[in-house]
């Protein structure tokens, strides 16, 4: 498995509370290859943005990595010190995150933030010309007046575009995109996973695709990982997943997708919400939720069935 | 229709959140005159410091400092020649010039009259004091003392509460219980005593004031940036700096400081006033300037002859103090509803 990027092995990442931690991510186990692009899908509240922080150890106070392991291109992440951390972020694994508006510094111009990136981790380089030359690549028009624009003066897909300019500044080896497209609008949502879609065959980078939306998942990633309550109950390539999904939570995902094809089909919402980590119930955490749930869910928590070589399913009843 | 689009885009792209707080402030007529009395103030205090420069250098008494028994508790001039700018005619001679009220001849051209006038106006405008010191030369050094106070004391306090303060809000923890305990002891000792034990072990003098004053004032500062560094600590900006691999001190002071410095701007604007009255204290209590002519030191000064009708030093002073001190709180409060987002009118 060395020959991934990225390795992650029984991820736990914990909060601290007054009484006992809150698994918010409990045993998380994927990987990325170098140039693959990996869904991680699930709805608020799943763990999936902490998975995507605890990459790069960026989880704040009072959570904690619990366990586990994480290897990015062979080396132990969780064993770096802050320095090596911080030349590690940013350089290596670059972050989109899901607000656009607040990411950005809201004081200083969007130029001077993208520079700020150049010159942190690529001493040296002609700094004018290289943000120019970003902002032309994620598609601003105009750059040249752009980057002399605060952050409050461009649009939402802009300043996404601007976020991603940041983040591909020091030619990261990997994106983990935190539902880069939630905050937009819909035909910009489009425009935004075009731009990353091309940008990584351009760059050659491979991308952690964060996102509570099966739909968006389709034409951009190859494998999938569903996440529930803090562990991943389904994975897969994505033909799979969304051909032949086996975990009935998958299924519910997919049902709550809009669709434009398919006439009058309504739209189905799966009942209830995501439980709270502190408070997990017995057995299966999606038994409370799940239609096809049976007494032997709410005993036993169903460990991880192999359906074919690379699809895997939690779930007692998956077939 | 796109040239519309490009010029407002132009307007905008101009727009900043600095631009819209002085664009704001311009617009506030109460603003601009208090901005104009400072720069008043600031333009007497350097003219003397100038003064105060040139006579050290050349060795002589400033004027501020010549004594002249002779023209002792003199009253400001208006007062002392009310109608000097009308000149008298001599009613009994019929051929000999008009004289004027010095009993000298009298110019006779209007305009030499008119410089007559003023030239006597000009003596002692505010009178002089027990020592014959002309008043208006005195309070204009003391306008330099009082900016001098008001600066350096700024520069000893803001640093200490803006670093302490964003360690504390940022670290947090250990680094933060500290400083927390740190300001609240210092807050718990009256300020008037503190200053006076730092004068005490400084000695008197002006060192003595900046020390005072500078190493009490900060602890307001430093809890109102603490706060402030807490709430922007968990922004997603600065989650996103983290991720671009930015130091912990980058982030503090080149991410998070310039969010939340509009509260150092207010708070200088409002602690200068504030440091002047209380130099104005210690100088009256003797502890404070020495051999200076500061604002307190002539009301001090002033309180002598006060019973006897001698109003015009302690008048003058205290509005001079009056004025700056207005003028510096009317701004700072201006400024806070300029700088302050939530306090921003919607009209925008």
């Amino acid at each position: 498995m060395e020959d991934n990027l990225l390795n992650v092995d029984q991820l736990s990442v914990f909060f601290r509370t007054r009484t006992e931690p809150v698994r918010a991510v409990n045993g998380v186990s994927f990987s990325v290859a170098p140039g693959e692009t990996v869904a991680l899908v699930g709805e608020s509240g799943c763990g999936k943005s902490v998975t995507a922080l605890a990459l790069t150890r960026l989880v704040a106070k009072p959570g904690y990595v619990a366990g586990g392991n994480i290897r990015f291109a062979g080396r132990d992440v969780l064993a770096m010190d802050p320095a090596q951390l911080r030349q590690m972020r940013g350089a290596e694994i670059a972050y989109i995150f899901q607000e656009p508006a607040t990411s950005l510094n809201p004081v200083f111009r969007v130029g001077w933030q993208i520079a700020e990136a150049l010159k942190l981790h690529r001493a040296g380089i002609a700094v004018r010309a290289e943000v120019i030359s970003l902002l032309n690549r994620v598609g601003l028009p105009d750059p040249e007046r752009r980057l002399n624009a605060y952050p409050h003066e461009l649009s939402g897909g802009m300043q996404q575009r601007v976020m991603i300019a940041m983040a591909l500044a020091c030619r990261p080896r990997m994106l983990v995109a935190d539902e880069p497209t939630t905050a937009l609008d819909v035909t910009i949502q489009a425009q935004i996973l075009d731009l990353l879609v091309r940008l990584q065959e351009e760059l050659g980078m491979a991308i952690l695709l964060i996102t509570h939306n099966l739909g968006l998942v389709a034409g951009v990633a190859r494998r999938v990982n569903v996440m529930y309550a803090g562990r991943i109950v389904e994975r897969g390539p994505v033909e799979q997943i969304l051909g032949q999904s086996a975990h009935p939570y998958t299924r519910g995902l997919m049902a709550a997708v809009p669709r434009l094809s398919g006439g009058k089909t309504r739209m189905i919402g799966i009942p209830g919400a995501v439980p709270n980590p502190a408070r997990l119930p017995t057995g299966c955490p999606f038994h409370p939720r799940c239609p096809k749930a049976q007494a032997l869910c709410r005993q036993e928590d169903p460990i991880e069935t192999i359906i074919t070589e690379d699809h895997r399913v939690r779930c007692h009843f998956w077939k | 229709m796109n040239h519309s689009i490009t010029e407002s885009l132009n307007r905008s792209i101009s727009s900043s959140l600095w631009g819209d707080a002085w664009r704001q402030l311009c617009r506030d007529r109460i603003a601009v005159a208090s901005f104009w009395i400072i720069v008043i103030y600031l333009a007497m205090a350097l003219y003397g410091e100038g003064v105060f420069w040139y006579f050290h250098w050349q060795d002589m008494a400033p004027p501020y400092q010549q004594t002249n028994l002779r023209e002792e508790y003199l009253a400001p001039s208006v007062f002392r020649h009310p109608f000097a700018m009308i000149p008298r005619v001599n009613p009994g001679a019929v051929s000999s010039p008009a004289i004027d009220y010095r009993g000298q001849p009298a110019a006779r051209s209007v305009a030499a009259r008119f410089r007559v006038g003023l030239r006597t106006l000009a003596h002692h405008p505010l009178g002089t004091d027990n020592l014959g010191r002309d008043v208006f030369e005195r309070t204009v050094q003391g306008a330099r003392i009082a900016f001098q106070v008001g600066i350096i004391t700024s520069c000893i306090a803001i640093p200490i509460g803006v670093i302490l303060g964003c360690l504390a809000g940022y670290f947090g923890g250990k680094t933060d219980d500290f400083i927390v305990w740190l300001y609240s002891t210092f807050s718990s000792i009256p300020g008037l005593l503190f200053i006076l034990a730092i004068a005490m072990v400084v000695g008197k003098g002006l060192l003595g004031v900046y020390l005072g004053i500078g190493l009490t004032t900060w602890v307001n500062l430093c809890r109102l940036i603490r706060g402030e560094v807490m709430k922007h600590k968990t922004r997603p900006y600065v989650q996103a700096a983290h991720a671009l691999g930015l130091g912990p001190f980058r982030i503090m002071f080149r991410h998070i400081l310039p969010n939340v410095f509009h509260i150092v701007i207010i708070t200088f604007s409002l602690r200068f006033p504030a440091a002047i009255s209380t130099e104005v204290f210690m100088s009256f209590l003797g502890i404070g300037v020495q051999g200076e002519p500061s604002w307190g030191i002539m009301i001090s000064n002033a309180r002598l002859r006060l019973w006897q009708g001698v109003w015009w030093e302690m008048t003058f002073v205290t509005a001079a103090i009056f004025f700056i001190v207005l003028a510096f709180n009317l701004l700072g409060d201006a400024l806070r509803d300029a700088l302050d987002p939530r306090l921003r009118t919607s009209e925008r």
